[in-house]
């Protein structure tokens, strides 16, 4: 299915410019160093890498299957069996980890530039490739391509002020912020450079949507549901939370959460330190939860949402075929059937349909019953638990009411990971699976 | 540029400051010789800040150039009213005018132009009007409406301005009390037409009591209006929707085993003949996922209803087993109706979690 003649020739003026772009930009940034930095060894690498980004560009102007570079067929293959849901989120997670751990080494500019030089020429090289290209270069994703490499550079920029404070603060300096906050005026200052900016982003959307013109599809309509449908790009973070939770829960409650666990942030947090400056050191579970909600459980869903969800809301690995007959097997089922038929072996609570109501609610309550422990003391047990043994400092600063909002908020949100990852385990659909009332986690 | 950004905070506020005091100082010199002959004064003033400038100030400067204009402007403006005036009874009551002006005196820069433009209006007045644009639309505008000019004239503000002159200021600030007068005349000039027409005006106000009463009364017809169409609207003269009951043909279109997907597009609905818990049935499936209401999709190799959105799966017989979905599809009432067609009725749905699958109008046995 992919590397046929006839795309790689269609794509193969656009791989040529790719590389020739990247080429450039090489060049550009071994004159700087050579110029600005005077380190000669350094440029002369970055030259070569430019001339080698050329040597590719050429390669692939010439659109033979041959020629243009291409990631080897078994490469693919590996990496589409390897990926899933669930290597997907650990690898990601992983990524998170280590991105924090060994920050003093990423946040290095010369570090940082090798790694997005290797992810655009990764991309160049899979771009040969029919499928990847042809969910890349969808005209509506590729500007989630580029928001990818933009979120990733802001974090880096972030990080990197946050790594040199942290380094000043030990040396019993302060940070980069309080010494140099000369501060410039609104007038005309920012207020010209967000002119410059406005005009520039209004130029730059007007090319864009002349050149990639957004694709018109068929008219809606209410019984043809498109395969796969999906969630403007900002919501596929959620539509993916969606797979895991009843409606009302991932639809409603949760991102009201969110907002709320936004909006209560300041009055949670007693951590003076910080304040007008970039730090890890001095705010690690801060930093690590925010940047763990956000990074993890909103930006590495978008992209699977994006990306990596095909047809039947299928999982498809970047070179594979986005078939809507693909078969995977999800067999999910709810707790209670879990516990009453596969471990007791008993045929579920069950009560006659005209049974009076109370009956009937017992008979709920009854087969809810191991859902509603496991909640009850995720929720009710675990708050005080964690107040004497990992919180306690936390506790005692914060006070009751500020450690159980504080402590809630946390919870349901690591409710999200915590059900994925019981999905992918035990094949959990819900902990509680009351459909009488629509009342479902 | 980077060190002209680093600098300009505190150049800005050093040259403000020095353009402050630049100003401030002129009209102090003026200050002490009032009585100077009017172009000196002018020209003092005019050519003081000049000097002084550093790079903001071009601004302060011309600012400062622009304000004695503005007293200059009023006072000729007098000038010329009181010119036109003249030999009309008006004339005394506009004579007080010119000597209220003093009043206005105590604002620092005002101090060094009015005694010595007061003077010279008079004489000046045709000359300096032609001079400048903002004279001429001055004179203009004070020709057309007398408003502004005995705005300009009365004189409230000096009074608690006033500070150490209080002495020269008392005197002219009882007699600006008097300038207000000649607006007076002119205004109820104004009012009488307003009156007359008023009359015509007012009529809805009279007969509802009140200016809101009119405002709100209007608003509640139109909106009660509105409603109406509104209401009208939710009666089309044609429904272009299909009927809740509809034939789907005879029993024998029906094998064992098939899921019938040709009335998904019109009516949004699966016609399968099934085994159900051991009983082969026909029955009428809604075609809306119990997850989030996409429609779901009739995979007959796999013999599975999979929905697009999030990926719940149903099996043959309508029950949810993979995906998020939380209860399995509805069923529409089906019927064998009086010429041996089956017969859907979208009115009725039927839910398997509430045990309403056993209701024998939700299938047909085979």
């Amino acid at each position: 299915m992919h590397s046929n003649g006839l795309f790689l020739k269609d794509v193969a003026g656009f791989l040529g410019s790719y590389y020739t772009g990247l080429a450039i930009m090489n060049a550009i940034a071994a004159f700087l160093i050579w110029r600005r930095k005077n380190r000669t060894g350094e440029a002369v690498f970055w030259a070569s890498v430019a001339t080698a980004l050329m040597v590719l560009a050429s390669l692939a102007m010439s659109g033979s299957a041959t020629w243009v570079p291409h990631l080897p067929e078994s490469l693919r293959k590996l990496v589409n069996t390897l990926s899933g849901p669930v290597n997907y989120t650990a690898g990601t997670t992983a990524l998170f980890a280590g991105a924090f751990v060994f920050r003093k080494f990423f946040v290095k500019p010369m570090v940082a530039w090798t790694v997005f030089n290797a992810a655009l020429l990764l991309m160049g090289l899979a771009m040969a490739d029919e499928n990847f290209a042809s969910i890349v270069m969808k005209a509506d994703n590729v500007p989630i391509v580029g928001l990818v490499f933009l979120l990733a550079f802001f974090t880096w920029v972030a990080t990197k002020q946050a790594v040199e404070n942290d380094e000043r603060i030990a040396r019993g300096l302060p940070p980069l912020e309080k010494e140099n906050d000369e501060k410039v005026l609104v007038w005309p200052d920012l207020v010209y450079t967000e002119l410059i900016c406005m005009v520039a982003v209004s130029a730059f959307l007007l090319a864009w949507a002349l050149l990639l013109p957004a694709p018109l599809e068929e008219p809606a309509s209410s019984v043809k549901t498109p395969n796969p449908s999906k969630a403007p790009w900002y919501f596929l973070g959620l539509q993916e939370m969606l797979v895991y939770f009843d409606p009302w829960y991932a639809g409603v409650a949760l991102p009201s959460m969110v907002i709320f666990g936004l909006m209560a942030m300041p009055y949670l947090d007693f951590n003076k330190k910080g304040n007008g400056y970039y730090s890890i050191n001095e705010r690690k579970f801060a930093y690590l939860t925010f940047q763990f909600g956000f990074l993890e459980l909103w930006i590495t869903l978008i992209i699977l949402g994006t990306f990596l969800r095909g047809p039947n809301w299928n999982f498809f690995g970047p070179f594979e075929f986005w078939s809507p007959y693909k078969v995977e097997v999800l067999n999910n089922v709810d707790l209670p059937q879990m516990f009453w038929v596969n471990m007791l072996n008993r045929p579920l609570p069950r009560v006659a349909a005209d049974a009076p109501w109370y009956a009937q609610m017992a008979t709920i309550l009854l087969r809810e019953a191991p859902g509603l422990v496991i909640m009850a003391a995720y929720l009710f047990l675990l708050p005080p638990l964690l107040a004497v043994t990992v919180f306690r400092k936390y506790f005692a600063k914060m006070g009751l009411v500020r450690y159980l909002v504080m402590i809630n908020l946390m919870l349901l949100m690591l409710s999200l990971p915590l059900k994925m990852v019981l999905r992918w385990t035990l094949n959990l659909k819900y902990l509680i699976s009351i459909p009488e009332f629509s009342l479902n986690f | 540029m980077a060190e002209n950004k680093k600098m300009s905070t505190a150049e800005i506020l050093a040259a403000a400051r020095a353009a402050k005091a630049a100003k401030a100082e002129p009209p102090a010199a003026a200050d002490v010789a009032p009585p100077a002959d009017t172009p000196a004064a002018e020209a003092q003033k005019a050519e003081a800040p000049k000097p002084a400038p550093a790079k903001p100030i071009a601004k302060p400067a011309g600012a400062a150039g622009g304000r004695p204009s503005v007293a200059e402007i009023m006072a000729l403006a007098r000038a010329k009213k009181e010119a036109e005036q003249g030999g009309g009874a008006a004339a005394p009551v506009e004579k007080p005018a010119p000597k209220p002006a003093p009043a206005k005196a105590p604002t620092l820069k005002a101090d060094g132009d009015k005694p010595a433009s007061k003077p010279a209006a008079k004489a000046v007045a045709p000359k300096a009007l032609a001079r400048d644009t903002a004279s001429i639309l001055a004179a203009a505008r004070t020709g057309a409406k007398p408003g502004p000019m005995s705005k300009a004239d009365a004189p409230p503000r000096p009074a608690p301005v006033a500070e150490a002159a209080a002495i020269v200021k008392a005197p002219p600030a009882k007699l600006a009390a008097a300038p207000t007068l000649p607006s007076k005349p002119v205004k109820p000039a104004a009012k009488k037409g307003a009156d007359a027409e008023a009359d015509r005006r007012g009529f809805l106000e009279m007969v509802l009591g009140s200016f809101m009463a009119t405002g709100f009364t209007a608003l509640s017809i139109t909106g009660g209006l509105f409603g109406l169409g509104f209401a009208r609207f939710m009666f089309p003269n044609v429904l272009a929707e299909p009927p809740s009951r509809f034939k789907v043909g005879f029993r024998e279109g029906f094998p064992a085993g098939k899921v019938e997907t040709k009335y998904v597009a019109q009516y949004g609905v699966w016609v399968v003949n099934s085994d159900v818990g051991g009983l082969q049935q026909i029955y009428a499936l809604k075609t809306v996922c119990t997850h989030l209401g996409c429609t779901p999709n009739w995979l007959e190799a796999e013999q599975k209803f999979k929905c697009p959105c999030h990926g719940s799966g149903f099996y043959k017989d309508g029950v949810n087993f993979e995906g998020p979905a939380p209860r399995p599809l509805e069923r529409y009432a089906i019927r064998v109706s009086d010429d041996g067609q089956l017969e859907v009725d979208k009115g009725r749905t039927f839910h398997e979690e509430q045990g309403q699958w056993a209701d024998p109008d939700s299938y047909i046995t085979v």
